[in-house]
Parts: structure tokens; C-alpha cells; sequence
């Protein structure tokens, strides 16, 4: 009986999805006929929301006067692109891709403007009873964002040093990532036996969920029973002077976590820009390389001369996305270190948000962090971009 | 300048066999176009006596010094390739230097080597342009200009005018011939286009399946190929080949087929009691078939046939013909005002006559 009733629920839910989605393209499609007679604009602007109310307006209960306001905020906004932007060129592709942008409006742009919204207000433990009877939260204007550089999310750890620790955790990240993954497509660039096999073995921690991958690793980190400490004792027993060179087995997630977590890391994505780089090695004409032979260029100027100019287009995307995937990384963080009782000592700044908004339920503050560090990264990916295609440009 | 020897090369991939014991000597200033179809391994030799592909068997001598087994860089040739393999993030400045640069060569002498290349080639307006910038005939120049700065010992051509269209490929063909009388150098060029070699080349090397069929200049590959492979591959339009049988009557060497019967004199086949009996191809090329032609005595006697086509070429035309159930191409002056259908009367030229052995395909004729 209960799973009938949640299938009947999921069912329901479905088809509630289903028919806003419809509804919004058959208005779509209602946009690119009409976009430019004199009555659509305020026809749509006073026709849609009451619509939408009708379908939704029961659901939602008391916030319906809001929610007519953001639907009309909305529909101004969308018809105001197609009257002006689309200006009816184009009317089947957007139409086509319209259920897309409705599915990245609903997970996407709302959450982000909810959470500037935030970030100008207080929510925390104390006001969220009132916001929830109210529906209305106290405006505080910047002080988040002050608090956020003058505060710190975290008992022990300030702001300025949390960035520092971000900036070479995603450093020496990438920097491996890029090394190791740029060696091994090299290895793999070239005719060896059993090629498929490797790539597919090296590829193996990239496939894996990574939430196994690093539990998993996080283990083989244990002081007694992980395989790196057992390694270093069965080295010590057959070379004992390694131990006169301070080798010595070491409490990995107590001592060194930050260490911990970047060696995990790298393993883990070591195998991206594996494939990556060799998809681009493979673009390669091998005319170059024999024209190189013939002008005299030994393996590594024609490493340096042909190989890392002609990878770099390929590269320089990858860097960046692994740039933005390392600052945020919070699975492996967390995963090794976040739980109950957890280190600081290798918090970086999305792991520290973490905890400020899910374990200090410090909502308002957090949005502000996120949203600082979201700027910091955009700002690096435009600037990164725009070097690269500069770069592009004098080719 | 350097001479360039083959001696009996042999390649493999594999089990497959590539190059058959290929020998060829070449000259020191000498143009040699290697010829042959798609697949005969022209480029795979061209590419060992560059280095780039191992030599299964035999011996490649660079100026008498045996070159097996040293690096390209160490052969003191340079190579231009099909598709030139411009390094595409460097400039034109920069790739015709990279060599040198490498070698760590003064930079006064570096800038005098490109400026001269750069002269000879015309290619001093786009020294600070990048490959992508050039057009195709331009990348060509400053593929060729890549080798001239080098001053290698011998050039090395791998199919060069083949990326480019009609039109560029004629200009470019005629570039490289002044070229090479500027340079005075040994140049080995490697082409699939017969035009290419009989227009270029100072001797031609003709392949097929890994083996020299003919070696010879262009005029003696043209007038006497040695065998049915170099008399259908090279000259355009293709010889004719006509398959039949040979017999004496009276005296006489007599070809025929069942559409064609033909005395062969003595001059075209001196030895007729041996080739007795024998099946046989003659070649004659479309311009040796003379179409109402007055005859002589170095003509065949008249030949009735039927005209099925007429392609016009400008100046020459092409004639399809039909004797009985044997079909020719015959090549006149514009213009040849018959429509098809009609008979035309022809005799062939004895003098540019080719009789080859059907089984063994080798040239049996004078």
C-alpha cells in the first residue's frame, strides 16, 4: 500500500512537471506567432501569471501574491528577450531548446537568485521560524558579505587562510593532475601492447563513483590497517636504512589530512586529463614530428617545440574546468575528513562553507560566502578564457 | 650535392612486402621523379633514404657513406611534404629557421639563410605570417623555402603539388623546375601524376608493386617503355593496347585479333621467326594512330573503322574508334568534323609501334 502511494505520488508529481512544462512551451510557441503584434506584451504579461496561478496557485498555498509577482517579473523578462533579442529570427531553435532552459531556469537560475536574495537578508537557526511564518526575513544589506572577510566560517581557521590553503590545494592539484595525466597519455601515445587494456585501467578511477573512490582510498590511508602504512613498514623491514633517511609510518588522517586529501585527489583526477591530453596528442599530424626528425629536434624539443604548443588548445579547457573542479571539490574533503569529529586542518573554503551553512545553519552568511567564491571563480575562468583565446588570436 | 644509392631495399610491414629489392643509383645534381600508382611504395622509399621508416633489408648510400642506420637529422637531406607539415603555431620566419635555430647557429647567419630562401621564393611579404594566414601555393613556398635554408645535400619531394588544384599545380611545377636550376642540387621527387614526372624529371623511376619497372629519362620511358606497366602508366591519353597473336605469312610478321590483322615489319620486330605463334600486346599511342592519313611506308596500310565519339580539347581532339570489335583512341588536330557513326579510314605509325609478350609483359619489339 505505502509504495503504491508514493509510485501514485511520483506519478503525479511527473505529471504536474509535465503540464507547466507544456503549458510553457504551447506560450512559447503563442511568443514567436504573435511577437510582434501591439497587444501580445500586456496580453502576456496580464494573461500568463493567471494562468500560472490557477495551475499553481492552489499548490503553493500561501505565497500567492509573491508568486504572481516573480511569474510576472518573469514573463517580462522573457518576453521582453523575444520581442527584442529573437525579434521572431530563429523561432524553432529556441522553441526546441526551450524545455532545456525551462529545466536550467527551475535548477539553476532560481536557486541562484534565491540565494542572492539571501545573501542580502539574515536567515540563520534564530530567524528561520519567522521566515517561516512570515515569509518575510530581516534585510541586512552587505553586512554578510563583510562578515564574510572579517569572520571566519569555521572555529580555528580564518578566512585569509582558508583562500591561501584553497589556492595550493588547487594548485599543486592541477599542477599533478596535469603532469601525471600529460606523462601517461605520452606512454600511451605510443605503439605498445595491450594499450586498450591500460587506458581502460587507468581510466578506472575516473569511471568509479567517486564517493567509493575515496572512501575506499581513505581506507588504504588508515595508520594500522591501510595499505600505504603497511608498505612503508614491509620497506622498512627489507631496507632498514630508510628508516636513517626518516622514513617512518606516519597517522595519515590525523597528522596530515590536507596531504591525505591532495594525494587522493590527484589519483582521482589524474585519468581526466589523461584522456584529454591524448585525445589531443592523437590530433597530432605525425607529419610534424617527422619534419622535426629531419630538422634535427631531439625527444624533447619536440616535446617543447611541437607536442605542448599543439596540445595546449585542448589543454587550456581542460585546465580551466579542472582549475574550478578542484577550488570546489568538496566530496573528497569531506569525505576524508568532514565527518562526525573531523579535522579543520584541511578545510578549504567550499568544505568550510559547507559546514558554516549545514552544520552552523548560518544560511544568510553562507549564501554570501558561496557567492564571493562563485565570483572568484568566474572571474578567473573569464580571464583564463580570454588570455587563451588571445593567444588563440595570434595563430 | 651528393649522388644517392639504392641497393637491393627491401621493406616489410609485417608480412606484407612493401619494397622488392629496389636499385637505383642516383646522380649528383640530378632531378629523379619517382612514379607510380597510389600503393607502389614510392613514399615508403623516399621516407628510408629519410630516415623515417626503418629499412627492413639493403642499403641506402647519402655521397658513398652508408646511411642505414643514422638519424634523419645526420643524413643532411630535407624533405618537403604533402602536407607540408608547416608547424602551425610558429610563423613562417620561425619554421623556415627551426632547423637551424636547433642547431644553434649563429643568428646573423640564421637571418641571411631565411632572407635568401625568402628572396628565391618570394616569400619575404609573409615572414611574420602565421601557416594558416598563407594560401596553399604559399604554404608549399615556404615548405620548399624550410629545406633551401638548410643547404642539404640532397631534396626530398613527397607528392608536394598534390594538395593544390589544377591551375597552382601548373605554376607550381614550373617554380620548381627554376628552382632547380637555381639550386643545382640532387633532388629525389616522389609524384603518383605521370605529367609531373615527364615534366620535371632529368630520369624517371617507375614503380609498381615495390619494384623499378623502368628507369630512364622521360623521352626513353616515353619511346620505349620496357614493359606493359610503363606503357599504360606513362603518356596521356593512355596507349592503346591491343591483344593478339603473332603469325608469319610470306614472309612476314603478321599481327591479328579477330577484329584486326596487321603485318609488322621487320624494323618494329626483327626477330619474327622467334616470336612465331606467340600471344602478344601491341601498344601504339592515341597520337601514332593516324586518321585519314595519306599512308607511306612507315604507315600501316589503311584500316576501316567507325568513329564513336569525338572529345574536344581545344586545340587537339580526342577520337574514339571501332575497328570491328577493337576499340581505339586516336588523338588530331581540332578540328575533325565528322559526326559519330560515320567511317573513317586510319593507319598506323610502325615507327612509335610497342609489341610486348603477353605472358611475360616485357618489351619484345625494337
Amino acid at each position: 500500500m505505502e509504495t503504491l502511494k508514493s509510485i501514485y505520488e511520483v506519478t503525479w508529481f511527473i505529471l504536474l512537471v509535465a503540464a507547466g512544462v507544456a503549458v510553457l512551451i504551447g506560450y512559447l510557441y503563442s511568443h514567436f506567432k504573435f511577437y510582434s503584434r501591439s497587444w501580445f506584451f500586456p496580453a502576456a504579461l496580464a494573461a500568463f501569471p493567471l494562468l500560472a496561478l490557477a495551475v499553481f496557485g492552489g499548490l503553493l498555498g500561501g505565497y500567492t501574491f509573491k508568486l504572481w509577482l516573480y511569474f510576472l517579473l518573469a514573463e517580462a523578462a522573457i518576453a521582453a528577450f523575444f520581442r527584442s533579442v529573437v525579434k521572431g529570427r530563429h523561432t524553432v531553435p529556441y522553441l526546441m531548446l526551450a524545455p532545456a532552459f525551462v529545466g536550467l531556469a527551475l535548477l539553476l537560475v532560481y536557486p541562484f537568485i534565491f540565494e542572492v536574495y539571501l545573501s542580502f537578508h539574515d536567515l540563520k537557526l534564530t530567524t528561520i521560524m519567522t521566515w517561516k511564518n512570515t515569509g518575510t526575513l530581516p534585510f541586512v544589506g552587505i553586512d554578510q558579505y563583510v562578515k564574510v572577510f572579517t569572520t571566519s566560517p569555521l572555529s580555528e581557521t580564518t578566512f585569509w587562510h582558508l583562500l591561501l590553503r584553497t589556492l595550493v590545494w588547487t594548485f599543486s592539484n592541477v599542477f599533478f593532475h596535469v603532469l601525471g595525466g600529460f606523462i601517461l597519455a605520452l606512454m600511451l601515445n605510443n605503439h605498445i601492447k595491450f594499450k586498450g587494456f591500460y587506458r581502460t585501467l587507468l581510466v578506472i578511477p575516473w569511471a568509479m563513483p567517486q564517493v567509493v573512490a575515496v572512501l575506499a582510498m581513505r581506507g588504504e590511508f588508515h595508520s594500522t590497517n591501510g595499505f600505504v602504512n603497511i608498505v612503508i613498514n614491509k620497506l622498512l623491514a627489507v631496507f632498514p636504512f630508510l628508516a636513517g633517511l626518516g622514513v617512518a609510518p606516519v597517522q595519515w588522517l590525523t597528522d596530515y589530512p590536507l596531504l591525505t586529501c591532495t594525494l587522493i585527489n590527484i589519483w582521482l583526477g589524474i585519468p581526466f586529463m589523461m584522456v584529454v591530453i591524448l585525445g589531443g596528442l592523437q590530433s597530432i599530424s605525425s607529419s610534424y614530428y617527422d619534419a622535426a626528425d629531419i630538422d634535427g629536434a631531439s625527444y624533447f624539443q619536440k616535446l617543447r617545440f611541437i607536442t605542448l604548443p599543439l596540445v595546449r588548445p585542448v589543454m587550456m579547457p581542460a585546465v580551466t574546468l579542472g582549475t574550478v573542479w578542484t577550488f570546489n571539490n568538496i566530496n573528497v574533503i569531506y569525505l576524508v575528513t568532514g565527518q562526525a569529529g573531523g579535522t579543520e586542518q584541511a578545510d578549504i573554503l567550499v568544505s568550510a562553507l559547507y559546514k558554516a551553512a549545514f552544520t552552523y545553519n548560518r544560511y544568510s552568511y553562507s549564501a554570501a560566502f558561496a557567492l564571493v567564491v562563485f565570483a572568484m571563480l568566474f572571474f578567473f575562468s573569464v580571464f583564463y578564457l580570454k588570455s587563451f583565446d588571445a593567444a588563440k588570436d595570434e595563430r | 650535392m651528393a649522388t644517392v644509392q639504392f641497393k637491393k631495399i627491401i621493406k616489410k610491414f609485417g608480412d606484407n612486402l612493401v619494397l622488392n629489392g629496389v636499385d637505383v643509383d642516383i646522380k649528383d645534381h640530378e632531378f629523379v621523379v619517382i612514379v607510380g600508382p597510389s600503393g607502389c611504395g614510392k613514399t615508403t622509399l623516399l621516407r628510408m633514404l629519410a630516415g623515417l621508416e626503418e629499412i627492413t633489408d639493403g642499403e641506402i648510400f647519402i655521397d658513398n657513406l652508408l646511411v642505414n642506420e643514422l638519424h634523419p637529422s645526420k643524413r643532411e637531406i630535407a624533405m618537403v611534404f604533402q602536407d607540408y607539415a608547416l608547424y602551425p603555431h610558429m610563423t613562417v620566419e620561425e619554421n623556415m629557421n627551426f632547423a637551424l635555430r636547433l642547431r644553434k647557429m649563429p643568428k646573423k647567419e640564421i637571418a641571411a639563410r631565411v632572407t635568401e630562401a625568402a628572396n628565391i621564393l618570394q616569400l619575404n611579404k609573409f615572414l611574420k605570417r602565421m601557416p594558416k594566414q598563407l594560401s596553399g601555393g604559399q604554404r608549399q613556398r615556404v615548405a620548399i623555402g624550410r629545406a633551401i635554408v638548410r643547404k642539404p645535400k640532397v631534396f626530398l619531394f613527397d607528392e608536394p603539388l598534390s594538395n593544390l588544384d589544377a591551375k597552382l599545380r601548373e605554376e607550381m611545377r614550373v617554380e620548381i623546375a627554376k628552382l632547380y636550376q637555381r639550386l643545382n642540387a640532387t633532388i629525389i621527387y616522389v609524384t603518383h601524376d605521370q605529367v609531373e614526372a615527364m615534366t620535371l624529371a632529368g630520369r624517371i623511376v617507375i614503380m609498381n608493386h615495390g619494384i623499378v619497372q623502368q628507369v630512364g629519362s622521360p623521352i626513353e620511358v616515353y619511346r620505349k617503355p620496357c614493359n606493359l606497366f610503363v606503357a599504360g602508366f606513362i603518356g596521356s591519353p593512355t596507349m592503346n593496347l591491343l591483344s593478339g597473336r603473332l603469325s608469319i605469312a610470306d614472309g612476314v610478321s603478321v599481327f591479328f585479333n579477330e577484329s584486326l590483322t596487321l603485318p609488322i615489319p621487320a624494323f618494329v620486330l626483327p626477330q619474327k621467326e622467334a616470336r612465331d605463334g606467340r600471344e602478344v600486346v601491341l601498344g601504339i599511342r592515341p597520337d601514332d594512330v593516324l586518321v585519314e592519313h595519306p599512308g607511306g611506308e612507315k604507315c600501316s596500310s589503311k584500316i576501316e573503322g567507325v568513329l564513336e565519339v569525338c572529345e574536344l580539347l581545344g586545340h587537339r581532339e580526342n577520337l574514339y574508334l571501332k575497328v570491328g570489335g577493337q576499340r581505339l583512341l586516336a588523338t588530331v588536330e581540332a578540328f575533325f568534323n565528322r559526326s559519330p557513326g560515320s567511317a573513317v579510314s586510319l593507319c598506323l605509325n610502325y615507327q612509335n609501334m610497342h609489341i610486348f609478350d603477353k605472358v611475360t609483359e616485357r618489351r619484345i619489339s625494337e
